[in-house]
């Protein structure tokens, strides 16, 4: 086979994809080895792909990496990942510490409630009780003032998770308990007011 | 370093692979299940090629690492879409063309395309100069005046060329690859592929004062193609 030097441009960027019929390859060759204006042009692109190939050539801008992960933080991380977030963070977390403080020291200053159904719990019923659904007391299973679907936990659960008793079905209870109903009986529950005095 | 080796074993092969297809695809579902921090080591073998890529439309630094970080966020937000049927490479380059793309018609820049643009690709292009060329040894990208004129020689190639040199030359992706990441065909690529090769091949040779000759500036004028 013989090829002219338009074949072999037309050709030349086949030949480094390793994309020819070895024929056309041998051929071209063979021309390269005769003809200086096509010898030139390969060593030319085999010059430019060289070098754009190379790793060397492009860089990325110094600061690109944080940039990125800064930006991509608030999707892939929420807040925590970004700076920004982290300092929304440490703020919000010193207001609600200050804050804390001073509603103990403040609670601390201020008289005891009077009224009876506002002293703290003696005693809490070891049964269950009942939590409404999106409710923010629990009440003794069979409450009137009870709506709505509803689950049971401890006693002990309930206060943990910050719920409040029901003013009245649990009012009648710890009354009942203040009999020593056995049915009633559990640990004593004592307010830190109360233990700190 | 060079990365390539021309000898005759090596012209059959351009591939480069990419990271475990297998890891890839187990990545991605983890971060679809929710664990969504891995998203950062799923995009961490990319993160240079998206940015090159979106610099060689775009052809200015600080807007391609807009559009890279902007093509990297739509990445993650529309991951729960995308199907193992391609490869997540191709399907993060689609993500990033499209968004430089858009950003190019936002800033108008579509004003200074290169009027070869319109050019057929079924003329012949022949080349212009046959100065005999050196091996440039890479040695050379370490001056930055060399990569500078290199990338000035890129930027003035109309952007069809420009996109498949990058992803095929710079990136090093497999033309079908690059054919689907652009939505042309095999043929079409191959065509581009070689009007670029030649045509920076023109710009940077010795003979038409290219840098290599020792001149400061990519050569002016009518080009070769036009």
């Amino acid at each position: 086979m013989v090829v002219k030097c338009d074949d072999v441009w037309r050709e030349i960027s086949n030949y480094f994809e390793g994309d020819l019929d070895p024929a056309l390859k041998r051929a071209m060759e063979e021309h390269f080895a005769q003809c200086r204006h096509c010898e030139s042009v390969r060593d030319g692109v085999r010059n430019v792909i060289e070098l754009y190939g190379d790793k060397a050539m492009f860089t990325l801008p110094a600061g690109f990496y944080p940039r990125l992960r800064d930006r991509l933080a608030d999707q892939v991380e929420g807040q925590k990942g970004s700076s920004l977030g982290w300092l929304l963070g440490a703020a919000a977390t010193a207001a609600l510490a200050t804050l804390a403080l001073f509603a103990t020291v403040r609670d601390r200053s201020l008289p005891q409630p009077r009224a009876q159904m506002s002293q703290p719990a003696r005693r809490l019923p070891q049964r269950l009780v009942a939590i409404v659904d999106g409710g923010k007391t629990f009440h003794v299973p069979g409450c009137p003032f009870m709506h709505g679907k509803y689950h049971m936990v401890t006693p002990d659960e309930a206060v943990r998770e910050g719920y409040a008793p029901c003013n009245r079905c649990m009012h009648e209870a710890l009354r009942s308990a203040g009999n020593a109903t056995p049915e009633f009986e559990g640990e004593e529950i004592v307010s830190r007011e109360t233990a700190a005095k | 370093m060079r990365n390539r080796d021309w000898s005759e074993a090596e012209a059959t092969g351009m591939s480069r692979s990419d990271p475990g297809h297998e890891h890839e695809a187990a990545l991605i579902e983890r971060i679809q299940r929710g664990e969504r921090e891995l998203f950062y080591e799923l995009i961490r073998p990319y993160e240079k090629r998206v940015f090159v890529i979106a610099f060689t439309i775009l052809r200015n630094e600080a807007d391609a690492e807009d559009a890279a970080q902007d093509a990297f966020l739509k990445a993650f937000k529309y991951l729960g879409q995308f199907r193992a049927e391609s490869r997540f490479s191709t399907w993060l380059i689609q993500v990033t063309i499209n968004e430089a793309r858009l950003r190019q018609r936002k800033s108008h820049l579509e004003i200074m395309r290169p009027i070869e643009d319109q050019e057929n690709e079924d003329g012949t292009y022949t080349p212009r100069d046959f100065a005999d060329w050196r091996e440039i040894p890479s040695e050379a990208l370490e001056r930055r005046e060399i990569r500078e004129k290199l990338v000035a020689a890129l930027g003035s190639l109309a952007q069809k060329y420009r996109e498949v040199f990058v992803l095929r030359d710079v990136e090093h992706m497999s033309i079908e690859d690059t054919a689907q990441a652009l939505g042309i065909s095999p043929g079409a690529v191959k065509t581009r592929l070689l009007r670029a090769r030649l045509m920076l091949r023109d710009l940077l040779s010795p003979g038409l004062e290219g840098i290599w000759a020792g001149h400061s500036q990519i050569p002016k004028g009518p080009k070769p193609w036009s």
